[in-house]
């Protein structure tokens, strides 16, 4: 019989869909009787939903704006070459 | 399981013909797209202090190599394969080893009673949803802030599969990890997350 503590530990693998079945199950069994669990089921995947929508990123300080025109540069060189070839 | 879409498919390899015809904005598209995860990844597998260099690096493989992009996975992932090879090759001229994780709290077990029930009612959250988020600066700099302290690999896994969508075994072969540890630090990442979020809807009441 599985608890609220099994819920904490596998609610993301129970999310992706990463459990063999028998433990599915199980674990569908208790969130049917347990709205705690499912409430922080409802929780977890809306935490899902706002980090795929935030997008949080890397600190980064490059300018990006200038590195593409560096990459185009560099590939029109490169284009160049190739077709003098 | 992520699926790469036929339409998306058509998206790409349009945008691969406007970077081999010299398309200034196809360039500045597939920069300001593809840099951050990049350097996530980077970052994950070589740390701070190369990953700038190491993604510098990429870039420039990746363009010289534009002509042989064969389509077999998708354009982004292409870039993080070349970017974790460049990583990975210079992990070793270093001669160091990257860490797995570091800095885990999971739900501490005085939530729950010896037979694993919980003590405390959850409640479910009010206004939680993604748009709603988005209106709340507060929430959104929570949000930001968590994420950078999140360990370098589990910020590199939860950028992958849940904000590109990048697959489980792409990302095992990427991160050159198992997919249980790929399922551990994403587990990680989400609660941190999510504990941060609980928090924050607490202290609004």
């Amino acid at each position: 019989m599985y608890q609220c503590k099994d819920i904490s530990d596998e609610v993301n693998n129970y999310i992706d869909g990463d459990l063999p079945l028998p433990k599915r199950i199980g674990l569908f069994f208790h969130l049917l009787m347990c709205s705690c669990c499912r409430n922080y089921l409802q929780q977890i995947h809306s935490t899902i939903s706002i980090v795929t929508v935030a997008k949080p990123k890397e600190q980064d300080g490059t300018d990006i704006n200038a590195l593409a025109k560096q990459l185009h540069t560099l590939w029109q060189n490169e284009d160049n070459n190739q077709k003098s070839h | 399981m992520k699926f790469f879409s036929k339409k998306n498919k058509n998206d790409e390899t349009q945008l691969i013909k406007q970077l081999i015809a010299g398309d200034e904005h196809a360039f500045q598209k597939v920069v300001s797209d593809n840099h951050n995860s990049m350097l996530s990844v980077a970052r994950a597998i070589v740390g701070d202090a190369f990953s700038d260099e190491v993604v510098q690096d990429a870039w420039i493989s990746a363009i010289k190599a534009l002509p042989n992009f064969e389509g077999r996975s998708s354009f982004k992932t292409w870039l993080l394969h070349i970017v974790s090879n460049g990583a990975k090759t210079r992990i070793r001229r270093e001669n160091r080893i990257f860490s797995l994780d570091d800095g885990w709290e999971s739900e501490t077990s005085d939530k729950f009673d010896h037979t694993g029930h919980r003590y405390d009612d959850i409640l479910p959250w009010e206004n939680a949803t993604p748009e709603a988020i988005l209106a709340n600066d507060q929430l959104q700099s929570v949000i930001e802030q968590t994420f950078q302290q999140l360990p370098a690999m589990q910020r590199a896994v939860l950028t992958m599969y849940d904000m590109k969508g990048t697959g489980m075994d792409e990302i095992c072969n990427i991160l050159s990890i198992s997919s249980s540890n790929v399922r551990v630090l994403l587990h990680r990442a989400r609660s941190t997350l999510h504990h941060k979020i609980e928090q924050y809807q607490q202290s609004e009441k």
